[in-house]
Formats: structure tokens, C-alpha cells, sequence
């Protein structure tokens, strides 16, 4: 509703009809700069499903100490993110950083880098800070998806000679599609919510290299006053966020997610 | 062979582990000796440990008005949830006329994630005059979609003849919710206190709209606020920080198994 009228705190609101759009999709460069910002965002949860699911893959075979593996991969979920951005802020220090001194002193760069501060940089470092955190996450929904196998069916298909790629590819993976489709729905509503990261680290800077959608709401609503015109951002983000849904259930023909609760 | 292959599982998750304990090695070793702030190359073992900078937290800053904050906040949002949410839930297992309906729409509601209605969130927030106050910080956490079919999940397994046993005896409907469908789902209990305690404890943003006033600031938001006015060479940044994280970290270690669960089962649901 808001997105189509003016408002502001101190005047009664009018009616506008499209200008908000029309401003965000045609003078705006910053909301394209978001956008694809954020789809940068959510292309990085393949790579961690994918990371994931290796590591699910490991976790799963009978080896000792499996629990305390997957505890320890798991930690960094529930924490609070405000804490894990203040713990990335500092391994990518310029100056002091662990990271700047381990590629240091293997010789991979002469100077330090300074990795938030850095156009180029600064998104890849959020990304590996965010995969850092959710990988533990992804990897026990993929290893509940592991364990629902049933153990005859791959048992049965090593004695018919099946290798082990040839039974990952043809009974793991197609029996785990519910599970990673779920890690995919999360990943991708992940990328359009993580705010708290990437305030902390960077604050959608420098000069919106790390700019998302939700940070840029928050700034038009919060910082800027501009309520009206983040409520039309918000409704594209809705829309946005609506259509990938949608898409993802249909590319995996719809057979979990929200239609699994229902039952 | 097998020995030879559980040799190599072993050394791959051992270096994953390290990859995601070393952060944290890292900000409690800066927090406890400060020495790589000063000091380059850092060295990889602590040396001179001191509390100093915990001290420094403790009573530098308001440590304590945050905490209890964040301790008020996260109580509201998780009795509410459970009182709420089990009510919920308990209708939601009755027969009623648009049952399906009502279901449907919880289930579409689930897939709206919070950040996208801060705005309409805020303003109805502003309107009720709760910015600035306990109540308004917990108000959007008070009632979450996915604990609602947790619980039902739960209470549908619940024989219905038990249920037909108390009515025949006279228990009206909430005491049947007390004393036969809560004590019967504990796990589904743990499961709405756990994650109602989670997402209330790290909740950031919505603070972040709320609160203007330093006396009503919770953890996440001290830390950040703290951090804005620091500079990234602070050594109490980082003893604040652990000392952030260390309640929820102890919580997960205690109750493992049941957080995982917890979890996963709240990302499954919704």
C-alpha cells in the first residue's frame, strides 16, 4: 500500500501511483547495484550445499568421533551473527589480520590486502564469512536426507557391481533431491535476509560494493526516512523472493518444502 | 585398505574442524592477551594471559543493562511462543469450518520471511507506542508459524481416545492442553523453546529499528554499537564478543542433540 503514496512522517500521505517504481527501476542505480548483489549472494549457496554435502558424505561414514565432528561443523549456526561478523571483521584485519599474515607468509601476495575496504574483495569476504556459518546447517539436513536411505538398496547395488561414483550418482544424489532442495529454498530466503553480516562487516559498503536489497531497504527506511520508497523495494524483493520460490519448486517438481509440512 | 581409507576421512574432517574452530581460537586468544594487536608477526600461542579486557567489559560498559535486556526480551518471546503456539496448535487439531483454510494461509504466511515486513512491522509498532520498550523489542517473535505445526504435529499424535477420556471427565478444554497434550509433546516443548530462545537472543535488525534509547539495547546491538565507536585494534571488542557468544555456545553444548534437532526440524517445517 505504502509503496504507491507518498509518505512521511509529518504530512498526511497522498496518493502517487507508480513514481516509486518508476524511480527504483529507471534512476536508480544503487537498487540495480542490490539486486545484483544479492543474486551474487544467493549464487554462493550452491557452493555451500555443495561443500555441504561432502562433508555430510564424511560425517556419514562409520568412523569414531563422527559426533564431535558434526558438533563442531554445526557451532557456528547458532550463533549470533552480529558476533560472527565482529570475528570476521578481524581475521581480514589490513594490518594484524590472520589471514593477511598466513597468505603473507606463504608468499601468495607481497602486500597485505585490505579485504573489506576493497572493491573487488569485499563481496567474496562476506560470502566466505556466510558459508562459514551455514555450511554446519546445511550438512545436517543433507545427512538426515543421508541416513532416510535405506542402507539394502545401496548394498544391493554394490553386489551388482555398481562402483561407488556410479552409486552416489544414481541412488544417493536422486534420493537426496528433497534435501537439497530445502538447502536451496533456505539458501536463496538466506540471501535476502542476511542484513546482520553485512551491516557488521562492511555496512553495504565500500561505495555499495557489498550493497544487498535488505541493507538498502534499511537504509531508505531507517536511515534516509524514505519509508515509502523502501516499501516499494520491499514489495520487489517480496515479488523477487516469491518467483525463485516458485521456480525452485517447479525445477525439483515440487515434491518438498512448504507441500511436505502440509501433510 | 579400510584402515588406509578411515585415515583419510580423519584428516579431511580434522582440517575442517580446524578451519571452522580457528576463528574462534583466534578472537579468545586476541581477547585474553591483546598481544597481536601490538605485535607482528602474531605469535600462534597465547602468552601473558590476562582478564583485563573482560574487566574492561564488565564494567567500562553497560554489560549488565545489555544483558538483562537481552534476558527480559528472550523470556517474553519464549513463554509467549509457548502459550501462543500450544493454543494454536490445539484449535488447529479440532474440526472446524475453514480449517483447511486457515492452514493454508498460516502455510503461505510461513514462506514471508520477517525481514520482509519490517516497515509495516515498525509502523504498527510505533502506533501501539511500544518503540523503545521490552514488549515492542519481543512483540514480532511472540508468535512463530513454525512452532504452531510443531506443536500440532506433536498433539495429532496424541490418541484422540485419551482426549475423548478427559472430556468425558469433565476437564475443561485448557486443562486438557495442560495436563494431557503438553505433557505428552516435550520434545516438541524443547523444540519451540530452543528455537524461540535462538532467534529472540540473535535477533539484530529489529532492534536495531526499535531501540533508540542506549537503556533498552540488547547484546547484539551494544556489540554493534560498541563496535562503531571502537577502533578494530580494541581488545575488550573481542573479550565482549566471546563473552556475547558464550551463553548460547554452552547452551549448544549441553543440549546438543536436542538443538540440532531443534534446528533442523524448525528449517524442515518451514
Amino acid at each position: 500500500m505504502l509503496s504507491v503514496q507518498t509518505w512521511s512522517p509529518f504530512r498526511p500521505s497522498a496518493f502517487a501511483g507508480l513514481v516509486h517504481y518508476e524511480e527504483l527501476l529507471f534512476h536508480d542505480e544503487v537498487f540495480w547495484t542490490s539486486l545484483w548483489n544479492t543474486v551474487v549472494f544467493m549464487a554462493s549457496s550452491p557452493i555451500a550445499i555443495a561443500l555441504a554435502l561432502g562433508l555430510a558424505l564424511l560425517v556419514d561414514t562409520r568412523i569414531r568421533g563422527r559426533g564431535i565432528y558434526r558438533a563442531i561443523i554445526f557451532l557456528s549456526y547458532p550463533l549470533m551473527t552480529v558476533a560472527v561478523g565482529v570475528i570476521w571483521r578481524w581475521l581480514y584485519d589490513e594490518k594484524v589480520g590472520l589471514i593477511n599474515y598466513v597468505l603473507l607468509s606463504l608468499g601468495v601476495t607481497r602486500r597485505p590486502i585490505a579485504f573489506l575496504d576493497s572493491y573487488e574483495w569485499a563481496m567474496p569476504s562476506v560470502v566466505v564469512a556466510a558459508v562459514w556459518q551455514i555450511v554446519g546447517f546445511f550438512m545436517v539436513i543433507l545427512l538426515a536426507g543421508l541416513q532416510n536411505i535405506p542402507p539394502n538398496l545401496q548394498e544391493a547395488a554394490a553386489l551388482d557391481g555398481a562402483s561407488a561414483w556410479q552409486r552416489f550418482r544414481s541412488i544417493t544424489l536422486p534420493l537426496l533431491r528433497p534435501a537439497i532442495f530445502l538447502c536451496l529454498v533456505i539458501g536463496i530466503i538466506n540471501s535476502f535476509t542476511s542484513f546482520d553480516l553485512i551491516y557488521v562487516m562492511t555496512g553495504g559498503g565500500p561505495n555499495h560494493a557489498t550493497e544487498v536489497l535488505i541493507t538498502y531497504i534499511y537504509r531508505s527506511a531507517f536511515v534516509l526516512s524514505k519509508f515509502d520508497y523502501a516499501a516499494a523495494l520491499t514489495v520487489v524483493l517480496f515479488v523477487f523472493l516469491l518467483a525463485l520460490t516458485w521456480l525452485a519448486n517447479r525445477a525439483t517438481g515440487g515434491e518438498a518444502g512448504a507441500v511436505d509440512a502440509a501433510e | 585398505m579400510r584402515r588406509s581409507r578411515a585415515a583419510v576421512v580423519h584428516g579431511a574432517l580434522v582440517v575442517v574442524s580446524a578451519a571452522m574452530l580457528v576463528p574462534f581460537y583466534w578472537v579468545l586468544k586476541t581477547s585474553l592477551t591483546g598481544e597481536n594487536i601490538f605485535q607482528y608477526p602474531p605469535a600462534l600461542l597465547p602468552r601473558a594471559i590476562h582478564p583485563f579486557y573482560y574487566v574492561d567489559v564488565w564494567y567500562g560498559i553497560p554489560f549488565v543493562r545489555y544483558l538483562t535486556n537481552s534476558v527480559i526480551v528472550s523470556a517474553i518471546a519464549v513463554a509467549s511462543n509457548l502459550v501462543c503456539n500450544a493454543l494454536a496448535a490445539y484449535a488447529l487439531t479440532l474440526r472446524f469450518r475453514g480449517q483447511r483454510a486457515v492452514i493454508l494461509v498460516l502455510l503461505s504466511c510461513m514462506l514471508i520471511p520477517f525481514q520482509a515486513t519490517i516497515i509495516p512491522a515498525y509502523l504498527i509498532t510505533k502506533e501501539l507506542h511500544l518503540l523503545n520498550s521490552h514488549l515492542g523489542l519481543a512483540l514480532p517473535l511472540c508468535s512463530t508459524i513454525v512452532c504452531i505445526f510443531v506443536f500440532k504435529a506433536s498433539f495429532d499424535a496424541v490418541p484422540r481416545s485419551l482426549i475423548d477420556a478427559a472430556r468425558i471427565d469433565g476437564l475443561p478444554e485448557w486443562r486438557i492442553i495442560r495436563h494431557v497434550m503438553l505433557p505428552l509433546s516435550t520434545s516438541a516443548v524443547a523444540t519451540t523453546v530452543i528455537l524461540s530462545f535462538v532467534w529472540s537472543w540473535n535477533s539484530f535488525l529489529w532492534p536495531l529499528i526499535v531501540v533508540r534509547d542506549p537503556q533498552r539495547q540488547t547484546l547484539p546491538l551494544g556489540l554493534s554499537t560498541f563496535l562503531s565507536y571502537m577502533e578494530n585494534t580494541t581488545g575488550a571488542l573481542y573479550a565482549f564478543c566471546i563473552m556475547v557468544l558464550v551463553p548460547g555456545m554452552m547452551l549448544f553444548l549441553l543440549e546438543q542433540r536436542r538443538f540440532i534437532e531443534g534446528l533442523t526440524s524448525g528449517a524442515t517445517k518451514g
